[in-house]
Order: C-alpha cells, then sequence, then structure tokens
C-alpha cells in the first residue's frame, strides 16, 4: 500500500493511497493518516488507485476522519471504485465521510 | 464422507493463524482460484473480502492471536456457484449470532469496530455455521451470476 501527499490551492491536502487497503496495507499507512489527520483540516482522500478495502480499511479512514473533524477540519473520499464503494455503502461509512466521484466537487465540499 | 473433504489439494489452504499470512497468502490464492473457474471480478472481491473479514476474526478472537495454529480454507465447486468452507480449532463461535452493528448517526460518535461479519453477510449469498466436535466450519455460499440469471 502507498501514500503520498499534495498540496493543493485553498489549503487542501490530497492524500493519494494506492493498493490494497487490507489488513497490512491498512498497518502500512495507518501512522502517516494519523500524522495528516493531526496536521491537516481540508483532506481529499484520492481512493481511485485503491482495489481493496476491508473493515480494517474502514478504520484507517474513520479514525483519522474522526481526528480531523474534532479539530473542526473536513475530509472526503473521491473516487473508489465500484465495489469499494459498496463496503463503504454496506457500513454506512459514506454517511459520515461524503464521497465524490468529481474531483471538482469533491475541492468544493472542501471549501 | 461429508462433500466438504472431497477436495483436491489444489483447492484447499492450510493457513498459519497470523495476520500477516492472511494478506500475504489469501489473495493470490484467489487470485488462482478466480483464474482457474473463471470467477467474475465483483465475486472474487467478495472472496476476497468475506475471507479476510473471517480469517481476522478467527486469528483475533477465536484463537486470540496465538500464532502457528491451523485454519483451513476449501473451494467447493457446485452446480450453481461455489462455497468457501472454513475451519479452525478454536472454542466455539458462531459469528452468524452476533448482532450487527448499530448505524452511527454522526462521524464522532461512529465505532470502528464490529463490521466484519456484517460485510460478509452483506457480500456473501448464503452462510451457515456449523460446530465441530473441535472447532468451528462456517461455509460462506456464492452462487455465480450466470447461474442467478438463468434461475430469475
Amino acid at each position: 500500500m502507498q501514500i503520498s501527499t499534495e498540496e493543493l490551492e485553498g489549503g487542501i491536502t490530497r492524500v493519494v493511497l494506492d493498493g490494497r487497503l487490507d489488513i497490512m496495507g491498512a498497518q502500512q499507512i495507518d501512522l502517516k493518516m494519523n500524522v495528516i489527520a493531526g496536521a491537516k483540516k481540508a483532506v481529499l482522500v484520492d481512493m481511485q488507485k485503491v482495489s481493496f478495502i476491508g473493515s480494517m480499511g474502514l478504520r484507517t479512514l474513520v479514525t483519522p476522519a474522526q481526528a480531523i473533524k474534532g479539530r473542526g477540519g473536513k475530509i472526503v473520499l473521491f473516487g473508489p471504485n465500484e465495489m469499494v464503494e459498496k463496503v463503504l455503502k454496506s457500513s454506512a461509512i459514506d454517511t459520515l465521510i461524503p464521497i465524490h466521484h468529481e474531483f471538482q466537487s469533491a475541492v468544493a465540499a472542501l471549501q | 464422507m461429508n462433500s466438504y473433504s472431497e477436495n483436491t489439494p489444489a483447492e484447499c489452504l492450510t493457513l498459519e493463524s497470523k495476520l500477516s499470512e492472511i494478506s500475504r497468502v489469501v489473495p493470490l490464492w484467489i487470485e488462482r482460484l478466480a483464474s482457474l473457474h473463471a470467477i467474475s471480478d465483483r465475486t472474487r472481491y467478495a472472496m476476497d473480502l468475506c475471507l479476510e473479514e473471517v480469517l481476522s476474526n478467527i486469528v483475533r478472537h477465536g484463537y486470540a492471536c496465538e500464532s502457528s495454529r491451523a485454519i483451513i480454507i476449501r473451494y467447493v465447486s457446485q452446480r450453481d456457484g461455489f462455497t468457501l468452507v472454513v475451519e479452525d480449532e478454536a472454542p466455539p463461535f458462531n459469528p452468524l449470532i452476533t448482532e450487527d452493528p448499530p448505524i452511527p448517526r454522526s462521524l464522532e460518535n461512529a465505532s470502528v469496530g464490529g463490521q466484519g461479519i456484517h460485510l460478509v453477510k452483506q457480500f456473501a449469498d448464503a452462510i451457515e455455521y456449523e460446530p465441530m466436535p473441535s472447532g468451528n466450519r462456517l461455509i460462506i455460499k456464492f452462487i455465480s451470476p450466470e447461474t442467478s440469471r438463468a434461475v430469475v
């Protein structure tokens, strides 16, 4: 599992995830996600290259999202594939962290 | 002899009870099965998800993170699809009687646990639990899309 960040205009941080967000994938990026959550207030999680997510991967998204929101920030998910989105919806994560498929709407939701 | 012990060795996987082994071994095994049996990408994802959740529950709760215990997984082809049969030697536990996690009302109050079996119920077509003399057996059924269309 790879994770990289990019600073966009308007103080938005794009976090690009790449790979399987399975048990090991979650362990590989948990610390980095928590560091980002402790420092950034507008986070766009780019999930276009996430091929798999399980319940351990959901924690990797929800825990930082709680920290960001607790600090008055915002977080959105961008571009999950059909099956990854089905997991997010089956666990009602989509009601807690908005999912966007248009990049501009994802950015607008953070402004 | 029951139908779950009639597999060829190629369709049986014995896994060591470590979380790292689940990520290392299971996706490759599923990939090979999907290729051999022309399993669709959606069904393959569902197999992948169900096994990750069921196996990680066995490792963390059934075996209480004690490594070097065995989990046996069998692929059983059937007329209308296939089943994955997961057997362990952990204390008796029927995961299907656990309650679904509450629907979170806000991010602040959301629990980050308890989603595993809930997801298995959502992604498998049927699940059965059987207690074993010294462990547990979970039978996870997947109906092939072609068969379900034919039935409709």
